[in-house]
């Protein structure tokens, strides 16, 4: 246990098992303040006593929100500016956009929202802009994106990005996947250089977690349980992420796709500009942030 | 509720009832796709206001919403009348709502049973019949109706529901002649398995690698039948295996098909009870 992220705070989504979960954890034995998102009620309540118990001092908080749907990213980013306000310092030091889902059925959330769409693209597309003037206010902030390697099966169809029309579970979460790296590399872009906010994404490598067995067809499951079989501990892959997220040295790379703190090469349709341009437009747009009316958070 | 945004009135809309469930946002996200003006009802108006807002956002669509509950007809009357004050227009009409309460009829309510009929008959006529007159002129008016693959069946177990579908199947079929000379088209849809909730992926893994080969994604369920609709085809049956199986199922006396139906619903409903007991299906 030690201290030296001691006045440090960091959001971390999808924090109740897996990856975010153990980065959480990392986080919280460093001395950070550790601002969780979950989405169920009880699993966040016996993390925060887990982590309050790996460290007392730590001032750990989590927040339950399903960032499938755009009014409950809203609301929580809302209650995440309040408590940093509350604490007299409103700064952020970094934003992990960690959750994640596949789904192998094509569901629609109630906005009408392809699920995985909604959850791994937009949820930190729509998140990571309400909570930037938090991150503006510190002196080095980070936004880490959860890409994967994955995103190499990725390919965005302007005309369906969503894939509603030839739905594939594992093609959409590529997509997803590859949004996230085109994402960082626009974000990056448009706030320069020089500034205080630096976006990466990170490629966790395979990891030991449960994410192919959610709510997916029992077949499916057993195809992530063999895969997964050769793949790493949680706590292993978090390390590499937590370096992207509070690294000082790093502030000034050009980087952007990530694995272990380690620069990879990302796919050629990950570092197209002009698609991540087009998917910013795009996402703007989806989450009513292009100036015409957006959801009220109320 | 709601005063409707005064532009929407000037272009005519598609109207969609069951409008939130699973298959209903499938199609109006479909429709928001291309572009088209909505009208949607349904039981609450919570869900109806999300989804309009968002596909208003994201499609710069304009969304007219109404709650209404279909199988009331005084319920269905007032929104008859607001769709004449505001003199709304339309150039098309999805019938998504629909229910059935699975399980033997005898165990059934009387209540269970009056709703299907309630539902799926009376409030899919009611629509079509009060709709017509606000048809926009000179387009195609183009109806939906959302039967099922049950259609096509005497099921057990379902033998309410599947004969409100067959009705609506014939139905579908005999009121498209009578409307050819309008303008107007009929087609109907009868898929099979969608995943839309949690039961229905319950009932789809219950069925083993059945259940995972009949099934298909609403979205493109959605797509394919209105692509189906503006050519004026008369039936969709989405899936080369569910077509399969009605052919087939043609093949073989009704009697037949009623007792094998029978036997696997058996043995799926005692794996699923294992999973979990009891499960309410809802369809829309
Ligand atoms: N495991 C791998 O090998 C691997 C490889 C490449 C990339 N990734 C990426 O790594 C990230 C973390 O995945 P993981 O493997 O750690 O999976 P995981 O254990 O399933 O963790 C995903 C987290 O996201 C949360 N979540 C899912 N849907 C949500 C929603 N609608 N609203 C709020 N939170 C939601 C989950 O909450 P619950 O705790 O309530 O389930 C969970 O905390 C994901 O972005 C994934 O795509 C994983």
């Amino acid at each position: 246990m030690d201290n030296e992220l001691h006045n440090h705070t960091y959001v971390v989504t999808g924090a109740t098992s897996g990856i975010g979960l153990a980065a959480a954890e990392i986080l919280v034995r460093r001395g950070a303040g550790v601002i969780g998102v979950g989405r169920s009620a009880e699993r966040c309540k016996a993390v925060e006593a887990h982590l309050h118990h790996i460290h007392p001092d730590a001032p750990v908080h989590y927040l339950v929100a399903d960032l499938s749907l755009q009014k409950n990213i809203h609301q929580v980013a809302d209650e995440i500016l309040n408590q940093l306000a509350g604490t007299g310092k409103p700064v952020l030091d970094g934003l992990l956009n960690n959750a994640g889902t596949f789904t192998y059925w094509m569901i629609l959330t109630a906005e009408g929202i392809e699920m995985q769409w909604a959850v791994n693209h937009l949820a930190p597309f729509l998140l990571t802009h309400r909570l930037i003037p938090a991150l503006q206010a510190a002196p080095l902030a980070r936004v880490v994106t959860v890409s994967s390697g994955s995103h190499r099966h990725g390919w965005i169809n302007w005309n369906d990005p969503q894939l509603r029309r030839c739905y594939n579970g594992l093609r959409a979460y590529g997509n997803t996947k590859l949004a996230n790296i085109l994402f960082t590399l626009e974000f990056n872009r448009r706030l320069g250089t020089g500034s205080a906010i630096r976006a990466f994404a990170a490629n966790p490598g395979l990891v030991k977690t449960d994410i192919g067995m959610k709510g997916n067809p029992a077949i499916a499951g057993l195809v992530w349980k063999l895969r997964r079989s050769g793949g790493i501990p949680a706590e292993e892959s978090a390390r590499g992420i937590v370096y992207l997220l509070t690294e000082p040295s790093i502030q000034e790379s050009t980087e952007v796709y990530w694995k272990h703190g380690i620069p990879q090469h990302a796919s050629r349709r990950a570092l197209d500009p002009a698609a991540a341009t087009r998917l910013w437009v795009l996402s703007e747009k989806m989450c009513g942030l292009d100036g015409g009316n957006r959801h009220d958070a109320a | 509720m709601m005063p409707p945004d005064p532009a929407s009135n000037h272009k005519p809309l598609i109207a969609i009832t069951g409008a939130t469930g699973g298959l209903g946002r499938a199609f109006a996200v479909e429709c928001a796709s291309r572009s088209w003006d909505l009208f949607l009802t349904d039981l609450a108006p919570a869900p109806l206001a999300i989804l309009a807002s968002s596909l208003e956002t994201t499609y710069g669509i304009s969304v007219v919403t109404h709650t209404c509950d279909l199988t009331d007809p005084s319920s269905r009357a007032q929104m008859f009348d607001r769709i004449r004050d505001e003199s709304i227009r339309f150039w098309g009409l999805i019938n998504v709502a629909g229910l059935d309460h699975e399980g033997p009829f005898f165990e059934q309510s009387d209540r269970q049973i009056r709703s299907i009929l309630r539902l799926n008959i009376e409030a899919t006529l009611g629509m079509i019949h009060e709709l017509l007159p606000f048809r926009a002129p000179l387009t195609p008016f183009r109806i939906i109706n959302v039967a099922s693959l049950a259609a096509f069946y005497p099921m057990p177990v379902k033998a309410t529901y599947a004969a409100s579908k067959r009705f609506l199947l014939d139905f579908s079929l005999a009121l498209r002649e009578e409307l050819r000379g309008l303008g107007a088209t009929v087609t109907v849809l009868c898929p099979a398995g969608m995943p839309t909730t949690a039961s229905c992926i319950a009932g789809i893994e219950a069925q083993g690698w059945m259940g995972q080969i009949t099934t298909r994604d609403v979205g493109r369920v959605a797509n394919q039948t209105l692509d189906a609709a503006l050519a004026g085809r008369v039936i969709v049956i989405p899936g080369g295996v569910n077509r399969l199986l009605q052919i087939l199922g043609g093949l073989a006396p009704a009697s037949l098909v009623a007792r094998i139906i029978f036997q696997r619903w058996t043995s799926a409903r005692q794996k699923r009870n294992w999973i979990s007991p009891a499960i309410p299906q809802v369809e829309t």
